[in-house]
């Protein structure tokens, strides 16, 4: 873990490569911008494949209407759908829920991991629970929910904080616990204090594990939302869901599925844009 | 008493293991003058890695003093810089932002940053590779990018721990005749631990030779080869003469070491 490089990749010092080369610069980002618009028009061109298929497979007779509708009435619904406030007011009410439990799951995880980090002994006696609750559906404790705090947003979003919080716990711990020995005794021979040492070392270090626990965190937050508002419920784009299945409105259910869809697709792509960022000249 | 370079005084660092105690270090008493170039070679396990922790601040000493600059050293300081044996660049940093990192740290000023930072790059070779991240360096570039980092720094003494131990034989040699042209150049006090002779002999005015456990210096050799001399005068009979008297020294111990780390293994097995 100490030594990352390999010393039969080094290089000596006759065999430099050229600094006029520029590697970073002038050789890397053509192939990256490639990377993009190669990812971009590859799911574009799936996304429009799978549709193409969809619309064929009812017109030729493969499924019926009422397993999976056609695109082509779908989206007409779809497009009804975002001129109502109702579907606006569940969107919205999601939308919240999503985003409070992202923000506050990956903010007290992170906490977590740190504390887990700082203090092994404490790490060593909850990390094992948080393992085995990772593999919980936390849903299961929606009665208790409602016991606690009714039915309301309130009870979803503290199921769906929890369930981003884990895997940012256990992301963040195991990064900071990755971390080559080497940097904090770099920190110590500096006089680092404990803040430059956790800001300027120990953070960025953990920096892709933290990432990667981010991105379950968001993942966890939309699908515990969801599957919240599908069990317990009142408002929301999962219990609205629910609700259309249980009137065999059809048409509609498809409808919100889609917009469900493209609301994790929105994440996803942000998630990706934020990792970038963060994550800036990093080979992974 | 010169006050300057380092003063290491009836130094002994006693370890607390499961079996008992192990004395690492054994009533060390050296002194490194300023400006000169020092290299400790001696078995692995010899404790001369714990002996640089103990000039660096970061290991206590059991008992004895250690004095830097005519300053007893309590703890870590920036005025005493320590190149890592295991890769210690910031992988999140480029080159320019690593090397300017310690002084980040210590709080230099954003400007005089920027400048040691750059004579820092000229002086390990890394010009133009300013703008690279260290995954797009070989492990010799990134022990040169620790190297700058902690030359920018400014520090009394530079202390390096096995630097280029990881790194094949050409480009330690060739690494280590760049660290004697920069030495030559900046003049510090420079404390080089290594389990290699011939990058001692390369290297350094004088060089110490340290027991196996308790490790205590058992022989000080002046190396009295030419100052300018690069890699090609390990070809030289001088060098051959030096060669042999270090590793009389130390062969006895090396097997000295081994035997005891042979029984240590079949009691504890």
């Amino acid at each position: 873990m100490t030594t990352s490089y390999v010393a039969a990749d080094d290089l000596p010092t006759e065999t430099m490569p050229e600094p006029e080369r520029q590697p970073n610069t002038t050789e890397r980002r053509p192939r990256r911008m490639g990377n993009l618009v190669l990812s971009v028009s590859s799911t574009v061109g799936l996304i429009v494949l799978f549709t193409a298929f969809c619309e064929v497979g009812v017109r030729a007779g493969l499924w019926k209407e009422s397993v999976l509708p056609a695109p082509s009435t779908i989206f007409p619904t779809l497009a009804t759908l975002l001129t109502k406030g109702q579907f606006w007011e569940d969107a919205g009410r999601t939308g919240f829920e999503v985003a409070i439990a992202i923000v506050f799951g990956s903010l007290l995880g992170f906490a977590a991991g740190l504390v887990f980090w700082k203090a092994p002994l404490i790490g060593r006696i909850f990390e094992p629970y948080l393992v085995s609750f990772y593999a919980v559906p936390l849903v299961l404790f929606y009665p208790v929910m409602i016991v606690l705090v009714g039915i309301n947003a309130m009870s979803v979003i503290i199921l769906a904080t929890i369930m981003a919080a884990i895997p940012m716990a256990l992301n963040t711990a195991v990064g900071l616990n990755a971390m080559p020995p080497v940097y904090m005794k770099l920190a110590r021979s500096l006089k680092a204090s404990p803040g430059q040492a956790l800001f300027a070392i120990a953070i960025p270090a953990a920096g892709p594990f933290i990432v990667a626990g981010l991105r379950l965190a968001v993942v966890y937050a939309l699908i515990g939302a969801i599957a919240m508002e599908f069990t317990t419920a009142q408002a929301g784009l999962g219990y609205r869901i629910r609700y259309l299945y249980e009137v065999f409105d059809n048409n509609q259910m498809f409808a919100y599925i889609v917009m469900v869809l493209a609301l994790s697709l929105i994440l996803t792509v942000l998630l990706a844009i934020v990792e970038r960022m963060l994550l800036r000249g990093r080979n992974l | 008493m010169e006050p300057q370079g380092i003063q290491i005084e009836n130094v002994s660092v006693v370890f607390d293991v499961q079996a008992g105690k192990v004395t690492a270090v054994k009533d060390i008493t050296q002194r490194v003058p300023h400006t000169s170039f020092v290299s400790i070679v001696g078995p692995s396990g010899c404790g001369k890695s714990t002996l640089l922790a103990v000039i660096s601040g970061l290991q206590k000493a059991s008992s004895g003093t250690v004095s830097v600059g005519g300053r007893p050293v309590t703890g870590p300081d920036p005025k005493i810089g320590v190149v890592f044996q295991e890769d210690s660049t910031l992988p999140w940093r480029t080159v320019e932002e690593n090397v300017a990192f310690a002084m980040q740290i210590i709080g230099t000023a954003k400007d005089a940053r920027r400048q040691r930072a750059k004579e820092a790059i000229d002086l390990v070779g890394l010009s133009g590779f300013e703008k690279s991240y260290p995954s797009q360096l070989s492990g010799g570039m990134r022990q040169r990018v620790a190297l700058a980092r902690t030359l920018a720094v400014q520090p009394e003494v530079v202390l390096m721990d096995e630097p280029f131990a990881a790194l094949d034989q050409q480009t330690r040699l060739f690494l280590g005749a760049e660290v004697r042209q920069i030495w030559a150049r900046t003049h510090q006090t420079i404390v080089f631990v290594t389990h290699d002779i011939s990058e001692a002999i390369l290297l350094s005015q004088q060089v110490w030779v340290m027991s196996y456990r308790p490790g205590t210096i058992i022989d000080v050799i002046d190396i009295d080869l030419p100052d300018d001399r690069d890699a090609s005068v390990v070809s030289t009979p001088r060098f051959n003469e030096l060669h042999n008297r270090i590793w009389g020294s130390l062969q006895a111990e090396s097997m000295r070491g081994f035997k005891q780390q042979e029984a240590h293994e079949k009691v504890t097995t």
